[in-house]
């Protein structure tokens, strides 16, 4: 009995919280014009979100086409299909693990950064006094940050493409001996700029851009202030756009395909 | 026909309580609190802790809203004012939070031009012209490029109040101002609430529990518990009203009106022995 009570609590609370975060969205959105005043700190955030991120994407997409590069390639080579290996990296990168990957990534690096700043200004009363100086927070605090996850995404996105599809090249045409205008020839002719590009790299990345931004600032604005508070919302942040990204991947697959 | 958010401001008093009653997870912090603040003095407000002090500041920020009463600053009361005009109000009122709170993203120059750029159009030359006077004053002039975690709890003090003063706000409301300094910066917080009172006529609220420092600085003095004024009146004659209230807030007695224990079940219950057994 007492354990149906606490899953229906777990249940309640979640979208409690759901709920909250929607709310939340609103309240970001109708403080999108008064936020463009601050267009300074959109930017400062752009450097420290999307800037500052480089690092980890490129590193980890070179590694995530080096060794799709190799899996592919000794996959293929059973159906004598090698020359193929450019067309399912760039594929499998685009449509899949470019945006998936980028957004966990993100999620790791940016979001955690986000929730914890906020978190930390709420508990050392720099958002009370914002609003004592007559700042609004949602416009200053917020809405930078969540603009900024939304531009840096998919920009993100774009380089880890680029570095994957090179670590690709580099394991099937440098290493492997897959003719290197094959490689190339197969992937533009099978890549589509529309359905590939457009719709999976930029608008999925986007999305997620947006639902990682959106759970970071919410979980750092609404977080206990103490720093047990903090360390939860900062968790939170990871879990709950490590799942959001998968089930809105699969959700945004079954539309944009 | 009298318009009930914006009334005409009185002259002598800046604030006015009325009848405040704030229930807050079932417990009355204010029980139809009534208080006023006059114009250009400093009024400091003690108690003991848990009392709702910084509550009340709060309530007169706009911070809280309570669940009846009114609270007006310079005639506007303040629970029934729009965003908006909570806002333009605040431009008015500098805080000065009990952890300094700074922004730790910017040096101290930046912290207190911070109201300066996002309210006005200023150009730079003045912005730093206003700066440089409001840290000159605090004495910290010389400070201007240290960042936040480069300043003692004292200096972090004298920053927040030149960023509270950079409007010359009509109101400064102080949370626990000498909450964690030595001697010296205690004093040196003290000569600048008097100094700022004197020479700019800003009205002062003091929340604080040091009763010699409050003796040197405060023109009135207003001692709440249980949700109300208990005691008030002037900071050398307050003590000895004769309230059982005074007598142990002054006095620091362990036991009185505010109890010792906090509220709990029966004690020999508590640790398992039937009543009347002993």
């Amino acid at each position: 009995m007492s354990a149906q009570v606490g899953r229906e609590n777990v249940v309640l609370q979640s979208l409690a919280q759901i709920g909250a975060c929607g709310l939340f969205l609103l309240r970001i959105l109708a403080a999108l014009p008064r936020s463009l005043r601050h267009a300074g700190e959109t930017v400062r955030q752009l450097w420290f979100v999307g800037a500052m991120s480089l690092i980890i994407i490129m590193t980890c997409g070179l590694f995530v086409g080096l060794v799709l590069g190799l899996q592919l390639y000794y996959v293929l080579a059973i159906f004598g299909g090698t020359s193929a290996t450019g067309s399912v990296v760039a594929l499998a990168i685009y449509r899949e693990l470019g945006p998936v990957v980028t957004g966990l990534l993100f999620a790791g690096r940016a979001g955690t950064s986000i929730t914890a700043e906020i978190g930390l200004m709420r508990a050392t009363d720099q958002i009370a006094a914002m609003e004592m100086m007559a700042v609004d927070p949602i416009a200053y605090v917020a809405a930078p940050r969540f603009l900024a996850g939304l531009i840096a995404m998919p920009l993100l996105c774009c380089v880890f493409c680029a570095m994957g599809i090179f670590g690709g090249h580099l394991v099937g045409v440098s290493w492997l001996g897959v003719d290197n205008g094959t490689f190339w020839s197969n992937m533009t002719a099978n890549v589509d700029l529309w359905k590939d590009v457009i719709n999976s790299v930029i608008w999925k990345s986007a999305a997620f851009g947006a639902v990682i931004s959106l759970i970071a600032v919410f979980q750092g604005y609404t977080t206990a202030p103490t720093s047990e508070g903090v360390a939860y919302a900062t968790t939170r942040t990871v879990v709950a756009s490590s799942i959001a990204i998968l089930a809105l991947d699969f959700v945004l697959t079954a539309f944009l395909m | 026909m009298t318009d009930p958010v914006h009334a005409k401001p009185d002259d002598r008093t800046l604030v006015r309580i009325r009848g405040l009653t704030t229930v807050l997870s079932g417990k009355t912090v204010f029980d139809k609190l009534d208080m006023d603040i006059p114009r250009g003095k400093v009024t400091a407000i003690m108690g003991p802790s848990g009392t709702g002090k910084t509550t009340l500041l709060k309530h007169i920020t706009g911070q809280m809203r309570g669940d009846v009463g009114e609270v007006r600053v310079d005639g506007l009361n303040v629970p029934e004012l729009s965003r908006d005009e909570l806002f333009e109000l605040r431009e008015r009122i500098g805080y000065l939070f009990q952890n300094s709170a700074l922004l730790t993203d910017f040096d101290v120059f930046e912290n207190v031009a911070f109201p300066l750029r996002q309210h006005t159009k200023l150009p730079e030359v003045l912005i730093r012209n206003i700066v440089l006077t409001k840290l000159q004053a605090v004495g910290l002039r010389g400070a201007a490029s240290l960042t936040p975690s480069e300043l003692s709890g004292g200096m972090a003090r004298r920053v927040a109040l030149a960023r509270a003063i950079v409007f010359d706000p009509m109101l400064i409301l102080y949370d626990e101002p000498f909450v964690g300094l030595d001697p010296i910066a205690l004093n040196q917080v003290l000569k600048l609430i008097r100094t700022l009172n004197e020479t700019l006529g800003i009205t002062s609220v003091l929340v604080a529990h040091e009763l010699e420092a409050i003796k040197q600085v405060a023109d009135h003095i207003y001692l709440i518990a249980n949700g109300k004024v208990v005691a008030q009146g002037d900071p050398k004659t307050i003590a000895d009203d004769g309230s059982p209230w005074t007598r142990q807030f002054f006095g620091g007695d362990a036991d009185g009106p505010v109890p010792f224990q906090y509220p709990a079940d029966d004690y020999a219950q508590a640790l398992g022995f039937k009543q009347g057994a002993a």
